[in-house]
């Protein structure tokens, strides 16, 4: 070892005997910092993996979705409207698509009903495929048991499962109840020739809004939805949420603050002796300096890694299991899902940046004046 | 924090840290291993979402603008039942636009008021 | 050898609390020798004391440290003589609270960044020679205030300092204690050190192995003994 880094070591030594006379107080400051690095590491990796899910999953959403408007409420749209869709050029395909909620009035959960368009999909009239979530909703105790749906009391229809959705597609299918044609229009009593939407799709994606104007003009109460205006509403919703867990640990991190500029930044009359005792010992401005920001490196860059590891395996590890009481609220069916893990450097540096580099500068601020104050005070 | 006779403060941290360190390190490459079989899993979960044309995610179901944000009638303003203000949990997760005019309401503040 | 040339120290230069802590001091100090300030407090020793130490600059005047002018060198430069030439035991030992005897004696050793293992043995045996081997791994606060001050001279000589610099070593210390200071002072000088001290303390300047005393009053020098 270098003179160098066996200085640097004499001095972490040094700064370390110094915090261990307080061990209380500096053990329960790296337990807060800690705490409040894992809350915002949390909810960083949390909502960045969900976003990124979100974004790969609902890349393969329909270019375009047409919603019949009635007095401001979506309505059913009939059949008719799909002619005019594809009527227009650069529409390959127009499908109306039969969907809604089934409030199960047995479980209290919200299912949504739905009919495939893909016939590889489509259930047999009188079976149905679900979502990992509805079996749990109904505490289904074995693996071919039955789907009863009731619409009103006395009412009850069977469907057997054909299948189930495996939860590595929670995030998408968990409440899904998958029909046949026959089957939704006969248990929802829905008329033929009308159906809740119409899915399009697009050639070039290039020419979505034109289309869109196109098709305004054609159905002028229609309301459009594009791929697009999903994906930002996603990000609106994961850039909020991530937005209202911060500004939840904000309380926090103020209150840490404050702990954190009486510990640092308030140099006491003791300690600044000490800063004397020490620069006339030999001690030079820079080793002072030196010993200070191996304080607030050390504290700072412990509580940032203790928080960032326990983070990952929280969000990764238990699916987030602190934060999913907040985010199930009230729904009966919340899918149980496994994020894909990962770790972005441009967050964690940022994540670095926000945590210990004002840490640290708040540690050093202080020490500048006493570090340059005369040696021999100390002798008066 | 005791360090034992022999042992320097300094080894006991800078071990500590480097354990940590490890840790971190041991996650990005956790993170990097499961990387191919996700996604697979994600793009298996894709090809579900084309095939039947989904939309949303599954995350909140109690309520319609909440299990479709992406399709919910943003403009009505009670969408269930003119007595059903904003009271599920997760209505704070799902931004609703704030600003509704009183018309909304579909009555008067006087009325209110009486 | 150090030697200070019209030495004058102002505090508080062109305030109203302005002090003329010394007044155009003259004098050779010896080497390898034991000298005494003496003199009533507010004489000005300790301020000389601290001027010879490095630890403060001359108002005006020059001081030399073996032939070299320090007095008008920057700040850096005078740390590291502080550090390697000059060893100090302070009225009030100023070991840090907290640490162990040990931790407080390799303090000034830490900025010269030695190898630790070497530098803990030296510290043991710098310890162990003057008696406090057993309490290496002590807190200073429970230390007696004659093991206090011993750690406070292991401390001053771990960087082997030449020249060890004491104000008012006996100042809390009981006769037998006095002794067996100015026998570790005769001791330091046996070994070629230069041993500089403040005292209002007769036993001190009284004491045989005492090479100078130098009497001070109001910031000047009022009289000389061999």
């Amino acid at each position: 070892m270098t003179p160098f880094l066996r200085r640097q070591r004499a001095l972490a030594d040094y700064t370390l005997a110094a915090l261990a006379r307080r061990r209380g107080k500096n053990l329960a400051l790296v337990v807060i910092f800690s705490v409040i690095v894992f809350v915002v590491a949390s909810a960083m990796l949390f909502s960045a993996a969900l976003q990124r899910e979100a974004d790969l999953v609902l890349a393969e959403a329909p270019e375009l979705i047409v919603q019949q408007l009635v007095l401001g409420r979506q309505d059913l749209i009939a059949e008719t409207e799909i002619a005019k869709l594809t009527a227009i050029r650069g529409v390959t395909a127009a499908k109306g698509r039969l969907w809604g909620y089934f409030y199960d009035r047995i479980s209290g959960a919200n299912y949504t009903v739905m009919v495939p368009d893909d016939p590889a999909m489509m259930p047999e009239p009188g079976t149905v495929a679900v979502g990992e979530g509805i079996p749990r909703a109904r505490g289904f105790t074995f693996a071919q048991a039955p789907l009863f749906l009731s619409r009103w009391p006395g009412e009850l229809q069977k469907f057997a499962v054909a299948r189930t959705f495996d939860s590595d597609s929670a995030l998408v299918s968990s409440d899904l109840v998958l029909m046949a044609e026959s089957d939704f229009r006969r248990f929802f009593e829905v008329p033929p020739g009308v159906y809740t939407d119409i899915a399009v799709s697009i050639r070039n994606p290039r020419e979505i809004a034109t289309i869109v104007e196109k098709a305004t003009r054609a159905m002028p109460a229609a309301r459009f939805v594009t791929r697009d205006d999903i994906a930002r509403t996603y990000q609106k919703l994961f850039s909020w949420r991530e937005g209202l867990l911060v500004a939840l640990a904000g309380a926090a991190i103020l209150a840490f603050a404050i702990f954190a500029a009486e510990k640092a930044s308030g140099l006491s009359a003791e300690e600044a002796r000490e800063i004397g005792v020490l620069k006339a010992i030999g001690w030079d401005s820079s080793d002072v300096i030196a010993m200070k920001l191996w304080e607030g490196a050390l504290i700072a860059i412990g509580a940032f890694l203790i928080g960032t590891v326990a983070a990952y395996l929280h969000v990764f590890g238990t699916g987030a299991a602190l934060f999913a009481p907040v985010l199930k609220g009230w729904s009966v069916i919340y899918p149980d899902f496994r994020l894909a893990p990962q770790i972005d450097g441009m967050q964690l540096t940022a994540l670095f940046l926000i945590t210990v580099v004002p840490y640290v500068a708040a540690t050093l601020v202080p020490i500048w004046r006493a570090a340059s104050a005369d040696p021999d005070q100390i002798m008066r | 924090m005791k360090p034992a006779a022999g042992l320097r403060r300094s080894s006991v941290v800078f071990a500590l840290i480097g354990a940590l360190a490890l840790m971190l390190a041991l996650e990005v490459a956790h993170a990097a291993w499961r990387a191919p079989a996700e996604a697979r899993r994600i793009a298996a979960s894709a090809g579900l979402v084309r095939s039947l044309g989904l939309t949303d995610l599954a995350l909140f179901t109690e309520a319609r603008y909440a299990r479709h944000p992406a399709l919910a009638d943003l403009h009505s303003a009670f969408q269930d039942n003119p007595m059903s203000f904003e009271h599920f949990p997760s209505g704070s997760f799902v931004p609703l636009p704030h600003a509704l005019p009183a018309s909304a309401l579909g009555f008067s503040a006087d009325e209110v008021s009486r | 050898m150090i030697s200070l040339q019209s030495v004058s120290k102002l505090y508080n230069e062109g305030r109203p609390n302005e002090v003329q802590a010394l007044r155009d001091i003259d004098l050779e100090i010896a080497p390898r020798a034991v000298t005494v300030f003496k003199g009533p407090s507010g004489s000005g020793k300790t301020t000389l004391l601290s001027i010879v130490g490095c630890m403060a600059r001359p108002s005006t005047g020059r001081v030399f440290v073996d032939g070299q002018m320090v007095s008008g060198l920057p700040e850096k430069f005078l740390t590291e003589q502080r550090r390697t030439t000059f060893g100090f035991v302070f009225q009030r030992f100023n070991l840090i609270r907290g640490l162990s005897v040990l931790e407080n004696v390799m303090l000034p050793a830490v900025p010269l960044g030695p190898d630790h293992a070497a530098l803990r043995r030296r510290a043991l045996d710098r310890l162990e020679q003057l008696g406090l081997g057993a309490k290496a791994d002590m807190k200073v606060e429970y230390l007696s205030g004659g093991e206090t001050q011993r750690a406070a001279i292991a401390r001053a000589l771990i960087n082997d300092a030449r020249i060890l610099i004491a104000d008012e070593p006996t100042a809390n210390l009981d006769t037998e204690l006095t002794h067996r200071f100015l026998e570790i002072v005769a001791a330091l000088r046996d070994e070629g050190r230069t041993v500089i001290m403040t005292s209002h303390d007769p036993r001190i300047w009284e004491a045989d192995m005492v090479n100078a005393v130098i009497e001070m009053q109001d910031g000047r020098i009022s009289g000389a003994f061999a």
